[in-house]
């Protein structure tokens, strides 16, 4: 390659003569620098002042071929030079005595090609010609219109967890080319800036919206006779490939039946029978809302179900966050809509492993169970059984997660009370889970009013349900909305076992008449008990992990566990999450997902099985798959009991 | 004294600043900068940071005298002073002004006052060795010899 010295009209090998402007406030820097420079052979324009160098920017855009400039300089503010340079598509490196992250972190965000750290040695700088090949090599490319990617490498680095994750999502599972699929479809309404770097097309973000139109769509079909293409058709919505809709399809098949399964192993079988959009419409709590906003979560599966949570805004989100950590109920957080309420669900769902949602929920609620108190007492009854339910991250979890997470959030419709308080709560975090890596959820979680926050959800639905009995059937066709809430959560938290606990929690959550159905829950919770712990955890752990990968989930009072991939973050979250459900009581946190942080293993523990920490190391994206796909597999093999024990509801009464 | 024993000697009280940490290893690089097309750097350098620094321990000593000590002045004099002096070498110095920022974020006057003290006194120091050692290459040139390349060997 190259240069063409403009001034001096000589061609030489690049990078010799590489015309370099150095700009340091710092006389001693500044000669030190020019001579390393002048050493590798650059040309080199110096100045301390930042105000002529941007002068001389601007006087001849192609005067030079490297900007290096100091960024702390106190009459100048180095990061104007940067936004100059990078005007005039010029590659700017960044000088500075710091090098502490933040300070590393913010120039690179700036659009800096490299960070170099004073003092600054030879070698750093015989390197920094690349900076201009590759600047070059680009519009290069884009002037011949190569389609030759040059992808900087920092792109595909970004999710190498979540190919990773895909793949032992695929490994884990048998449910893989769900998740798989679901990653891997069209274009979605969001898409998740983390896995977009591995992935060759975006994700489809089943939001709130999508799901409501693709359940409506589903229901006008018929749920026998819906098919992808006349789904498709129905929803009517651009860039929704038929794959999209199959595998959402296959995945909300799979919710139906887990929760049917469910409810007729453990609760009442009826309870989750129905699924009535209008559940959904409860479950849609502010608190899903947000999930749209975190989707964020590379685990796919997890979010494909998390859309189905959609239908039940605010339960689902509960749910979701409670523990289930399918991405479910993550999505349900994100449902579409429940404007108010948070949803918090909404926004973790996406982001938050489904099982740490539910140990959020718990944790948060400074008794989850208690916010689980379903409707045997308004709600609060229902709660109880959920409590139980809700350590474990299924059904408890959520109930609990949900409570806590109810009381968060404001936004959770007052309808019931418990469901939108689940939702609330877990709409807020789910707010702040949005954001990768954001504490939200954590902080949510704490402010939420907990017990209420399930009960919410439940409140909204119809009580029906609730009443009385803990039937599944009687939830079903009460709750159905909160089944259906649930359902995805559970589904996707615990992947086949959360279909079982899913039942329970959903029949719980629909509290909509807050009636809990303390039976149902019980039951439930024996389930889940006895299911085998590990199970769970592992999908705990996982979801916690992938789910709260990416998000921040505003524990209570624990940093969010839920950063991508953060082993320690899953920990967080693992902690938040348990706390509630320390209050709860029943949590069965053992299975906390991943790195059960202390908390969680403490208070999910109830299960017995505090075993936190493979899920950590499981790539967060993944979490939601895998607690999908473990649901999944529970569901078949043991049903609720697999489901409970896999949340470790090793509590939970008997049926 | 003959000039082998003469470049001896500048390479031996070279080596000594190194061993006290009074320089590290960036002086070295400076060192290495210089060269036949440039035979001056390090003393150019050197200048540029005792006059830089000169002005800045004047600035500092002002504002810390002030009765109402503002910190947000303070804090960029000794970042300067650490920079440059991180560039030279000069590795006390350095250190001195990683303390003396530490103190200005606690924004603790009094504590400042005696980093500055500190700093002066390693500033001096340094500044002494280095016009020392300036003057045995001096006298070196004068004698007609070469200023021996510094010895990586320790």
């Amino acid at each position: 390659m190259e240069f063409k010295s403009a001034e001096e009209g000589r061609i030489e090998k690049f990078p010799v003569g590489m015309r370099v402007l150095a700009v340091d406030d710092n006389p001693t820097c500044l000669r030190k620098l020019e001579e390393l420079l002048l050493r590798c052979k650059y040309h080199v324009t110096k100045t301390m002042e930042s105000k002529k160098a941007l002068e001389m920017l601007r006087e001849n855009s192609n005067m030079f071929d490297l900007v290096i400039s100091d960024v702390e300089m106190p009459d100048a503010d180095g990061f104007k030079l940067l936004e100059t340079g990078l005007e005039m598509d010029l590659p700017v490196i960044m000088l500075s005595a710091h090098s502490d992250y933040d300070s590393v972190m913010k120039g690179i965000l700036h659009g800096a090609c490299d960070y170099l750290v004073k003092p600054v040695a030879l070698k750093e700088l015989q390197n920094i010609w690349h900076h201009v090949v590759k600047k070059n090599i680009k519009s290069y490319a884009k002037n011949i219109g190569t389609s030759r990617q040059l992808l900087p490498p920092s792109q595909s680095d970004l999710v190498p967890g979540v190919s990773k994750k895909r793949k032992d999502k695929v490994n884990d599972s048998g449910d893989d080319d769900d998740s798989d699929r679901e990653e891997d479809d069209g274009e979605g309404s969001e898409q998740d800036g983390d896995e977009s770097g591995t992935r060759k097309k975006p994700r489809v973000v089943w939001s709130q919206e999508l799901h409501q139109k693709f359940v409506n769509a589903v229901q006008q079909l018929g749920l026998d006779k819906a098919v992808p293409k006349k789904i498709l058709d129905l929803m009517n919505i651009e860039g929704l490939t038929r794959e999209n809709v199959a595998s959402h399809l296959q995945k909300y098949r799979l919710y139906l039946k887990k929760i049917d399964e469910g409810q007729q192993q453990n609760m009442t079988p009826d309870a989750f029978g129905t699924r009535d959009s209008s559940y959904f419409q409860m479950a849609q709590l502010d608190g899903l809302r947000d999930f749209t906003a975190t989707r964020q979560l590379p685990s796919s599966g997890l979010l494909s179900r998390s859309h189905l949570t959609k239908i039940q805004p605010h339960l689902y989100s509960s749910i979701n966050l409670q523990g289930m950590n399918s991405s479910g109920f993550i999505q349900q957080g994100h449902h579409q809509s429940s404007s108010n309420s948070a949803n918090p669900f909404g926004t973790y769902h996406s982001t938050l492993p489904p099982r740490i949602q539910n140990v959020n929920l718990f944790q948060r609620t400074s008794s989850p169970l208690e916010s689980l108190q379903f409707p045997r007492s308004k709600c609060s009854a229902y709660m109880g059984d959920f409590k139980s339910i809700g350590d474990r991250p299924i059904g408890g979890g959520f109930v609990d997660s949900c409570m806590s997470y109810g009381s968060s959030s404001t936004s959770l419709p007052s309808a019931s009370t418990n469901t939108l308080m689940l939702q609330g709560n877990y709409t807020q975090p789910l707010h702040t889970v949005s954001s990768v890596n954001q504490p939200c959820i954590e902080k949510t979680l704490s402010n939420a009013a907990s017990p209420n926050i399930s009960v919410q959800g439940l409140s909204r639905l119809p009580s029906q349900s609730w009443q009385g009995n803990l039937n599944t059937t009687r939830f079903l066709s009460n709750s159905s909305p909160l089944n259906h809430a649930f359902f995805p959560d559970q589904v996707t938290c615990a992947g086949n076992n959360l279909g079982d606990c899913s039942s329970l929690v959903s029949a719980g959550n629909p509290g909509g008449g807050m009636q809990c159905e303390p039976q149902l829950l019980g039951g439930f919770l024996q389930n889940i008990n006895s299911l085998d712990g590990q199970k769970w955890e592992q999908q705990n752990c996982s979801m916690v992990n992938n789910t709260f990968g990416n998000v921040e989930y505003p524990l209570p009072g624990d940093n969010m566990v839920f950063r991508e991939n953060n082993a320690a973050r899953s920990k967080g979250v693992d902690e938040s999450l348990m706390s509630p459900i320390e209050n709860s009581g029943n949590v069965n946190s053992q299975e906390y997902v991943g790195k059960p942080s202390t908390m969680v293993s403490a208070e999910m523990m109830k299960s017995g099985k505090p075993e936190n920490a493979h899920i950590d190391n499981q790539n967060q994206h993944d979490v939601f798959d895998d607690i999908m796909n473990e649901m999944m597999k529970q569901e078949e093999n043991n049903g609720m009991v697999s489901v409970a024990a896999r949340f470790g509801f090793d509590s939970f009464p008997p049926p | 004294m003959d000039l082998v024993q003469m470049q001896k000697s500048l390479q031996d009280y070279t080596k000594s600043l190194f061993l006290e940490g009074i320089l590290d290893s960036q002086f070295l690089q400076l060192q290495q900068l210089q060269d036949e097309s440039n035979p001056d750097f390090v003393s150019q350098v050197v200048t540029l940071f005792f006059q830089d620094s000169d002005r800045i321990l004047n600035d500092l000593s002002l504002s810390l005298d002030q009765q109402v000590v503002d910190f947000k002045k303070v804090d960029p004099h000794v970042h300067q002073l650490k920079g440059s002096s991180s560039s030279i070498g000069a590795q006390r110095v350095k250190n001195a002004c990683v303390v003396f920022r530490n103190f200005c974020e606690q924004q603790n006057v009094e504590a400042c006052h005696r980093c500055l003290q500190q700093v002066k006194q390693e500033y001096y120091l340094v500044k002494n060795r280095l016009e020392t050692l300036f003057k045995l290459e001096q006298q070196i040139v004068a004698s007609g010899g070469m200023v021996p390349a510094v010895e990586l060997g320790f």
